[in-house]
C-alpha cells in the first residue's frame, strides 16, 4: 500500500516536471521584464565601475600617502638611539669642573656641577662648554657674557679644540683687559680640566671664523695653553 | 654727646703722613694732625725726615719757632706765611701758615713741600689723598742731555674710539673718552717737560692696530704707550695694571715645531725682542704709579693683541677699573688724572735716563 502510494507520488512529481518543461512561461516572463528596463541597468553598471574605479583611486592614493611617511621616518629613528642611547645603559652622572668667578676672591674657582657626558669626545666638550655658558650658581660670576651660544667644537689631530661661539662673545663683552683675560682663561681652564688627555690647545671662533681678539686687547689669533 | 665725642676721637686719630724716597721706598712715617683740610706735623719731622741733627727753639709767647737745618737758621711765625732763611736772607711764603695744636708748634705740609727743595737739592710731591710726600733727587731723570730727550719720540696711544667705545662706567663715562683726555694732558705735561709725544688719535675716531703702528712708525717712535680703562665681572676689583706682549704669559701661544714660520708667529716673536725694555718701562711706570695708589700697581704678562706689530719696547696701560665706584670716581676727576699723567712722564724721564745711561756706558766701554 505504501509501495503504491510512493509509486503515486513519483508519478506526479513526474509529471510536475514534465509540465514545468512544457511550460516555462514564468521564465520567459522575466526575462521579458529585463528587456524592458534595460537602459536603467546599464546606467547603473557604469556608475558601479566609476564607484569602484573611484575607490580604487582613493585607496592607493592614500596607500601612497602613507608609503611617502614611512620613507622620512627612517630618518628619524637613527636620531633616538644617539640621544638615549637605548642599545647601552645610559651613562652615569659625572662630575664636571666649571671656573667661575669668585667674586669676594677674584679667582676663577671650579664649581662641581653633574652631568650625564656623551660617550664621544666631541658631543662631551659640546656639552661642558655649554654648561659654562649656562651655569651661574650664586655667589658666583659667568664670565661669559650671557646669551652667548655655542655654535659648533671640532677637535683635530693636533689636539686643538675648536670652540665656535656666536658673535655676542665679542658684541656682548664688557670690555677691559681683566675681563678678557677672565673670559678665556675660565674656557681654557673648564675644557683642560675635564679633558686632560685628548685637549691640548684650544682656539676661540666667532661664527666659524678665525678671530684677532674678543675684547680688543688679548691676541686669540693662534690657539692658546695655560702656563703649566 | 656720645656720638659727638666719638666723632671727636675720629677726628683726633689722625692719619700719618708717610715720607718716602724716589724708588717709593719709606723713609719714615710720622703722626699728623688735620685741621681744616690741612695736614701738619710737628717739628720732631724734621729731625726724622731732613736732617737728625737738627735743633729747635720755640718762643712761647712771641710764637716764634727757630730752626738750625744744615747749618741754616729758618724762622718762622706761629699763623704768619712768611719764612726766612739765613745765611741769604732768603724768604718763603709757605701756601699754609705754621699753628699751634696743644701748645705745639706745628708744621704745615707746605713747609716740607717748598723748604725741602731749598735746603736739599730735591723734588718733592704730596699726594694728599694718601698722605704720602715723596722726596726724590732734583734732576735724577732729568740730568740726560736736553739733546737726548729731544730726540726721543714717545708713541701714546688712547685706545678704542669711534663706534668701538671700550668699557662704560656706571655714571655712563666712556674708556675712549678718559683715555684720550689723559693721552692729551701727558702730552701737554711732557712737552714741559721736553719730552716730545705723538698721540695715535686725537679725536673720538676708529683706528685699526696697522693705523696706531703707522703713526708710530712716521714719528719714529723708540716706545709705544697704550693707555686703557680697565673692567672685571666683580665690583670689588680696583687699581692700575700694566700688561706685556708676551706670547709665554699666564696665556700662551703652543711653541712653534713648524720648520718655516707662519707671517703671524714671526710679528709675535719679533715683539718678543723687545720684551725686557718694556719690562724696563712698565717698572719704571709702576714705581711712579704705586705713589698714587694702595694698591700695589701689577705688572702682568699675556699674548696682546693692542701691542701687537709695535717693533719698539710697548706697554698697555690699564688706568682703574671703570666697573669699581672708586675707581671710576678717581678717573672721572680731573685732579687726580693730572697727577697720573705727571706720574706717567715722570716714569718716562725714568726710562728715558735709564736707556741713555746704558748706551753712555757702551760707547765708554
Amino acid at each position: 500500500m505504501i509501495n503504491n502510494q510512493a509509486a503515486k507520488n513519483t508519478s506526479q512529481s513526474t509529471k510536475m516536471a514534465k509540465h514545468l518543461l512544457k511550460h516555462p512561461i514564468p521564465i520567459i516572463r522575466v526575462g521579458r521584464l529585463e528587456n524592458n528596463n534595460a537602459g536603467f541597468s546599464r546606467l547603473l553598471v557604469i556608475w558601479g565601475i566609476t564607484l569602484i574605479a573611484v575607490l580604487l583611486c582613493l585607496g592607493v592614493t592614500l596607500l601612497l600617502i602613507e608609503r611617502s611617511k614611512q620613507a622620512v621616518m627612517p630618518v628619524a629613528p637613527p636620531l633616538l638611539p644617539t640621544a638615549a642611547n637605548p642599545s647601552d645603559t645610559p651613562p652615569e652622572p659625572q662630575e664636571v669642573n666649571l671656573f667661575l668667578l669668585d667674586t669676594t676672591t677674584l679667582t676663577l674657582v671650579p664649581i662641581k656641577i653633574e652631568r650625564r657626558l656623551h660617550r664621544e669626545l666631541r658631543p662631551r666638550l659640546s656639552q661642558v662648554v655649554s654648561a659654562l655658558i649656562q651655569e651661574t650658581p650664586p655667589n658666583f660670576r659667568n664670565t661669559i657674557p650671557r646669551g652667548t651660544e655655542l655654535n659648533e667644537v671640532y677637535i683635530d689631530s693636533q689636539q686643538t679644540a675648536y670652540l665656535d661661539f656666536s658673535s655676542h662673545l665679542s658684541d656682548g663683552h664688557i670690555g677691559g683687559t681683566t675681563a678678557e683675560f677672565l673670559t678665556v682663561t675660565a674656557i681654557l681652564k673648564t675644557v683642560f680640566d675635564a679633558f686632560p688627555d685628548d685637549i691640548k690647545q684650544v682656539q676661540i671662533l666667532i661664527d666659524g671664523e678665525e678671530v684677532k681678539t674678543i675684547a680688543g686687547h688679548l691676541n686669540l689669533s693662534q690657539p692658546l695653553r695655560l702656563p703649566q | 654727646m656720645l656720638i659727638f665725642a666719638a666723632t671727636l676721637s675720629s677726628i683726633a686719630q689722625q692719619p700719618a703722613v708717610r715720607f718716602i724716597d724716589a724708588d717709593g721706598k719709606t723713609i719714615a712715617e710720622v703722626p699728623a694732625q688735620r685741621r681744616e683740610a690741612q695736614v701738619y706735623l710737628p717739628v720732631d719731622a724734621v729731625k726724622r725726615v731732613i736732617d737728625p741733627a737738627t735743633t729747635h727753639q720755640y718762643n712761647h709767647p712771641r710764637k716764634r719757632l727757630t730752626l738750625k737745618i744744615k747749618g741754616r737758621q729758618i724762622r718762622l711765625q706761629m699763623d704768619k706765611p712768611t719764612v726766612s732763611i739765613e745765611p741769604g736772607g732768603q724768604t718763603l711764603t709757605l701756601s699754609t701758615p705754621p699753628i699751634i695744636i696743644a701748645q705745639r708748634p706745628m708744621l704745615p705740609i707746605a713747609f716740607f713741600k717748598q723748604l725741602l727743595p731749598i735746603l736739599n737739592d730735591v723734588d718733592v710731591i704730596y699726594n694728599s689723598n694718601l698722605n704720602r710726600l715723596q722726596i726724590r733727587p732734583k734732576g735724577t731723570w732729568t740730568a740726560v742731555e736736553t739733546d737726548n730727550i729731544q730726540n726721543w719720540a714717545i708713541i701714546v696711544d688712547p685706545g678704542h674710539g669711534g663706534d668701538d667705545q671700550g668699557c662704560e662706567g656706571s655714571t655712563g663715562i666712556l674708556e675712549k673718552n678718559i683715555v684720550l683726555a689723559l693721552a692729551k694732558q701727558l702730552q701737554r705735561i711732557s712737552k714741559q717737560q721736553g719730552i716730545q709725544v705723538y698721540l695715535t688719535r686725537e679725536t673720538d675716531t676708529k683706528r685699526t692696530q696697522f693705523e696706531r703702528i703707522q703713526v708710530a712708525k712716521q714719528n719714529r717712535g723708540q716706545l709705544f704707550l697704550s693707555l686703557h680703562c680697565n673692567a672685571s665681572f666683580s665690583p670689588h676689583e680696583k687699581g692700575i695694571r700694566i700688561y706685556l706682549n708676551n706670547p709665554k704669559g699666564q696665556i700662551r701661544f703652543p711653541s712653534t715645531t713648524k720648520p718655516a714660520l707662519t707671517g703671524q708667529q714671526l710679528k709675535v716673536l719679533t715683539q718678543v725682542n723687545f720684551l725686557k725694555q718694556s719690562h724696563d718701562f712698565a717698572r719704571a711706570l709702576q714705581t711712579e704709579l704705586n705713589f698714587l695708589t694702595e694698591t700695589p700697581v701689577q705688572i702682568i704678562d699675556l699674548p696682546l693683541i693692542a701691542l701687537s706689530e709695535a717693533y719698539m719696547p710697548a706697554v698697555v696701560l690699564e688706568l682703574g677699573y671703570l666697573s669699581n665706584v672708586e675707581d671710576l670716581e678717581k678717573l672721572s676727576n680731573a685732579e687726580y688724572t693730572e697727577s697720573v699723567s705727571q706720574a706717567m712722564t715722570r716714569a718716562l724721564q725714568r726710562y728715558i735716563s735709564s736707556v741713555n745711561q746704558q748706551t753712555s756706558a757702551t760707547a765708554i766701554e
